[in-house]
């Protein structure tokens, strides 16, 4: 009894340092101190995906992203060719322990998701809301913003890359133009 | 690898760990309902996390821990009120003996005035109306009056003991409420966590803004009136002013409600029309602050119920808790109109 009792004590504050550690990975909250990490970790969830259950489904209200801690998901998009055709489900990419997702749900009203997530085995995952960044605005501010100059910097680089995958995509284009 | 489960599988888990939530959420619901006093003093402490709990913020946000925040907007709000207290409560006890001495004088001044219409009518009517309302009047009213002052110590009892119970309820929502939630949500199955969290949260917020508002009408009007009955020094003045907040929280009727005993104190001491022309001056300079500056400011966004609605959750209110019941059901009714409509915005975001 003591033992199962004892047992229980250290896996959860094994899995609360699991969390902490987990957290300081993520590009996100790596510049908070040890301090400000602790109070993150409060205010996040942990959530317990079986195989085969969905995170979120594309089309789905987001509202904030997850932080995969143990396990794998599969991430899908649905092509929709045209109305009558049946919707085709593309594996985009698998995403593994310390990879995060869905961040834009954070910053976006009423945001949908753009991809279908699946745990390929049973994973831990770490949700992080957009009720909670509120809350950590209100009751630590210094801590929020840190977390929102990073979110920005996030942001920022897919804006980047995207205008780069534009511009190459547009002199694509136009060199087809030219031949033809 | 894990085995990956079957959708069917998934489905029914989800389904027990809901079903499982509520009978949760059911079996609390029960005990706090059938425990005495439970409600009552679960009611205040909403009422008290929801007015100190903004305040708790700001203290932390200055790098203050919550729990300490909390204490110590608790310690000052308990010497504050205990300051207040122990100017108020020698005043209104006094007030309250007073007023009970006062008593058969008002009684037999209504039935008097009672009498005088009646004869009046008599005069009018002839035989076409042939009752004694001043003979059933009278013990009616000395009948409520016995009532109300042989109840007042069952009511100081259960007063006291809310008044303990609500409090130190309200400190563990302050400090402990985020972990509490927190704790009760991670109960949700995965496929309903995000919309429940953000309902709970839009819930909150809208109801501590309810809350918040009424609290501060209330004040304001209850202020008002005490600070203008005692400028025209009429009797019972912070009585009366106590009594106006108080009834304030029911709409429609509440501020004539609130108004009754005035007039009443006023005829029976047999004032001059322009006395009561100035106690009927501040009551209404209190509801025209009220209905032009307070609820278009403060609670303008909240939801209004329909008149009908307000007429029936009174009555209901009345039936089952008498005038607590009346106070108490419009916030009730209000909040939960606010919890259904948050809910069905909601459904109707994710749905479209």
């Amino acid at each position: 009894m003591t033992n199962f009792v004892w047992e229980n004590l250290f896996r959860k504050s094994d899995q609360d340092q699991q969390v902490s550690e987990a957290l300081r990975q993520t590009f996100i909250f790596n510049t908070l101190s040890r301090k400000e990490l602790g109070f993150v970790k409060d205010t996040v969830h942990v959530r317990t995906f079986k195989a085969g259950e969905s995170v979120f489904r594309q089309g789905e209200v987001g509202v904030g992203m997850y932080v995969l801690l143990t396990g794998s998901l599969d991430v899908y998009v649905d092509y929709f060719a045209d109305e009558a055709a049946p919707v085709r489900s593309q594996l985009v990419t698998r995403l593994k322990a310390g990879d995060f997702l869905g961040e834009l749900s954070l910053v976006e009203h009423s945001s949908r998701r753009t991809a279908t997530a699946v745990a390929s085995e049973e994973s831990l995952l770490i949700g992080f809301f957009k009720p909670d960044l509120f809350e950590i605005l209100d009751r630590q501010p210094a801590t929020g913003v840190k977390i929102l100059l990073r979110l920005s910097e996030v942001l920022g680089r897919r804006l980047k890359e995207t205008t780069l995958k534009v511009t190459e995509l547009k002199e694509e284009l136009r060199q087809i133009a030219d031949k033809i | 690898m894990s085995l990956t489960l079957s959708q069917a599988t998934i489905k029914r888990v989800n389904r027990w760990k809901l079903i499982g939530l509520i009978g949760l959420l059911l079996s609390i619901f029960i005990v706090v309902i059938s425990v005495e006093n439970l409600s009552v003093a679960a009611l205040i402490a909403f009422v008290i996390s929801y007015t100190l709990g903004p305040l708790v913020s700001t203290i932390e946000r200055q790098g203050i821990s919550r729990g300490i925040a909390t204490a110590l907007v608790f310690f000052t709000a308990f010497v504050v009120l205990f300051l207040i207290g122990l100017w108020l409560f020698p005043y209104l006890g006094g007030t309250l003996s007073g007023l009970q001495a006062d008593m058969p004088h008002y009684i037999s001044g209504v039935s008097q005035f009672i009498n005088e219409l009646e004869i009046k009518i008599h005069s009018f009517a002839g035989p076409l109306a042939t009752f004694d309302v001043t003979g059933r009047v009278e013990p009616q009213l000395t009948q409520w009056t016995h009532d109300f002052f042989d109840r007042l110590p069952g009511f100081l009892k259960t007063f006291f003991t809310v008044s303990i119970l609500g409090p130190f309820l309200a400190f563990f929502m302050v400090k402990d409420g985020r972990a509490i939630v927190n704790l009760i949500l991670g109960m949700v199955p995965n496929h309903l966590f995000e919309t429940a969290l953000s309902l709970v949260n839009q819930i909150n917020v809208q109801i501590g803004q309810f809350v918040r508002a009424r609290i501060l009408e209330s004040l304001i009007v209850g202020l008002v009136t005490a600070i203008g009955l005692l400028m025209i020094s009429f009797p019972y003045a912070v009585l009366l002013g106590v009594f106006a907040g108080l009834t304030n929280f029911i709409p429609y009727l509440g501020p004539l409600m609130g108004a009754v005993p005035a007039f009443l104190i006023a005829l029976v001491n047999g004032q001059t029309g322009l006395q009561i022309l100035l106690v009927a001056l501040v009551y209404l300079v209190a509801q025209l602050i009220d209905a032009g500056l307070l609820i278009p400011v403060l609670v303008a966004r909240i939801v209004d119920l329909h008149p009908v609605t307000v007429i029936v959750v009174i009555i209901g209110g009345a039936q089952t808790m008498g005038i607590l019941g009346m106070i108490i059901s419009i916030p009730l009714a209000s909040t939960l109109k606010v919890t259904v409509s948050t809910i069905y915005r909601h459904l109707i975001d994710t749905r479209s």
